[in-house]
């Protein structure tokens, strides 16, 4: 290895440094800074409303912050126009409620955004396209449209039109959490098909097999702040702080 | 007079009135549903100044009544050195009001795509012009075909503004009162335009529906 790429290997993939939001008076994110290296999976969790959709919304800047910075690979997010819609395009995003064109089959949500953005040709668009489809499992969906699948297919798809994108990392913001639970498994599955072939993750989610599974790092959050972060066999099995203990009761409570 | 007689004398000319309407109806038509993406894509765009213009425009044509707004455009724009003939004042008049009702129902189909995909769009990288070209307006259009069937109906129905000017040919409406003042049509004389409007009107709605089936979005 060249010591240019060894030394673009130790620039973080995604940087938050002291990263501020607030929506009126609220403090919806406190001081946050962050680092994810290349090839890493970090897992947020944290009770409803401490900010960790807002965190994700802010790295691909679909929220503005009030201060503080945000570096993808060292360069800071552009502002506005055409350089925020590039840098948009290397981050892939995963909604919980998959956020599928409904008036689109499945192929082509999976190919606008490589021919719109990157102006790759059809055939060429496509040809990778249902290469995508097929490694998540929804090749035989795809000339239908997304109403016609599962919840589990659609996430599956949605999946694929971000990767479609040869994202250099990929945020999840509770992929699971609109599942019937027996659809769960099938996106996680795909998901840490994505960790073994190296991609940079960041994921919300409660998910905690998942979590000790495939996770590097654990991030806590609580009213805006990361509390706590660890890897995921100490946080949950030794959390430091009482936030941390009292939100695993409760999410092991039921 | 009786319905034989009156189409016999005058058959011709409804003729020419049905077809004046027809074409004064498809080419409003054609320019209510450009002005009214345009206004529309003002509408939502993330230029507040834009924004203003076009609801502003929409609550001005929303809320003046057709004639008011046929006096304006035939009697006080020549003042300001702008002649249009009749038919174009009439057509004129009928774009504006249509394009203000037409944003309105493309304002409700856009109600209906919700946020989560329009910021799916942004996180690819699309640009506003894209999202708007690719997802915002095939999806206005897919669900408003319905609304839309029913504009086009009342933008026929405001043509009928060309029968207080002088025009030539006449319009459905503008026959009406041509052979009322020539003979003694009475009633009748109104009941065959009225049924060449409900013709027409059927005939829409028929298409209308057939266009809705087709291009409904599963949701
Ligand atoms: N657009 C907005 N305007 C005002 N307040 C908002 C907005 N979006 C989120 N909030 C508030 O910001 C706080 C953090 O919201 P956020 O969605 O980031 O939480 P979360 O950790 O993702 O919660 P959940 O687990 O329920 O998804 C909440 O109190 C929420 O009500
Ligand atoms: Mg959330």
């Amino acid at each position: 290895m060249s010591q240019e790429q060894a030394a673009e290997k130790n620039v973080p993939v995604i940087e938050l440094r002291h990263v501020d939001k607030h929506y009126g008076d609220l403090h919806v994110l406190r001081d946050v800074s962050l680092s994810v290296a290349r090839g890493e999976v970090v897992v947020i969790i944290g009770p409803s409303g401490s900010g960790k959709s807002t965190l994700c919304r802010t790295i691909n800047r679909l929220e503005t912050i009030d201060s503080g910075e945000i570096l993808i690979e060292g360069e800071p997010l552009p502002q506005e126009g055409r350089e925020l819609a590039r840098m948009r395009s290397e981050l892939g995003m995963v909604f919980q409620q998959f956020n599928l064109f409904a008036h689109m089959s499945i192929l082509d949500n999976v190919t606008l955004g490589p021919r719109e953005v990157l102006g790759q040709p059809k055939e060429e668009a496509e040809k990778y396209a249902l290469e995508l489809l097929a490694r998540v499992g929804v090749a035989e969906q795809a000339h239908k449209v997304p109403a016609q699948l599962s919840g589990g297919q659609q996430q599956r798809a949605a999946i694929a039109r971000s990767l479609a994108m040869r994202p250099k990392a990929m945020l999840f913001d509770e992929p699971t959490s609109a599942l019937d639970p027996e659809m769960i498994n099938e996106v996680l599955d795909v998901m840490v098909e994505l960790v073994r072939g190296g991609m940079t993750m960041i994921v919300v989610t409660h998910e905690m097999g998942f979590a000790r599974r495939v996770a590097d790092r654990v991030v806590f959050m609580a009213d805006g702040q990361i509390v706590e972060e660890g890897a995921p066999d100490d946080f949950f099995d030794h959390p430091r702080s009482q936030r941390a203990r009292d939100f695993l009761d409760s999410i092991k409570g039921h | 007079m009786g319905l034989s007689e009156l189409l016999s004398t005058y058959g011709e000319k409804y003729l020419q009135g049905l077809l004046a309407t027809w074409s004064m109806t498809a080419v409003s038509f054609v320019f209510v549903m450009m002005l009214a993406v345009l206004v529309t894509v003002a509408r939502v765009s993330p230029y507040r100044p834009l924004r203003v213009v076009g609801d502003l425009y929409v609550q001005v044509f929303r809320n003046i009544p057709g004639v008011a707004l046929l006096i304006i455009i035939a009697y006080a724009l020549p003042e300001l050195r702008i002649v249009l003939d009749w038919r174009t004042c009439v057509i004129v008049t009928t774009i504006l009001l249509g394009s203000a009702f037409g944003s309105e129902n493309f304002m409700s189909g856009i109600n209906t795509i919700g946020v989560g995909q329009i910021e799916a769009a942004r996180s690819l990288g699309l640009t506003f012009t894209q999202i708007i070209r690719r997802v915002v307006i095939p999806q206005a259009l897919r669900t408003t075909v319905l609304p839309m069937t029913n504009l086009l109906i009342a933008v026929m129905l405001t043509t009928a503004l060309g029968s207080q000017v002088p025009l030539s040919p006449q319009e459905l409406t503008g026959v009406v009162s041509y052979v009322n003042t020539r003979a003694t049509g009475g009633i009748l004389a109104f009941l065959v335009s009225a049924l060449c409007y409900v013709g027409t009107a059927f005939v829409i709605s028929l298409v209308g529906n057939r266009i809705d089936r087709k291009v409904r979005i599963l949701r």
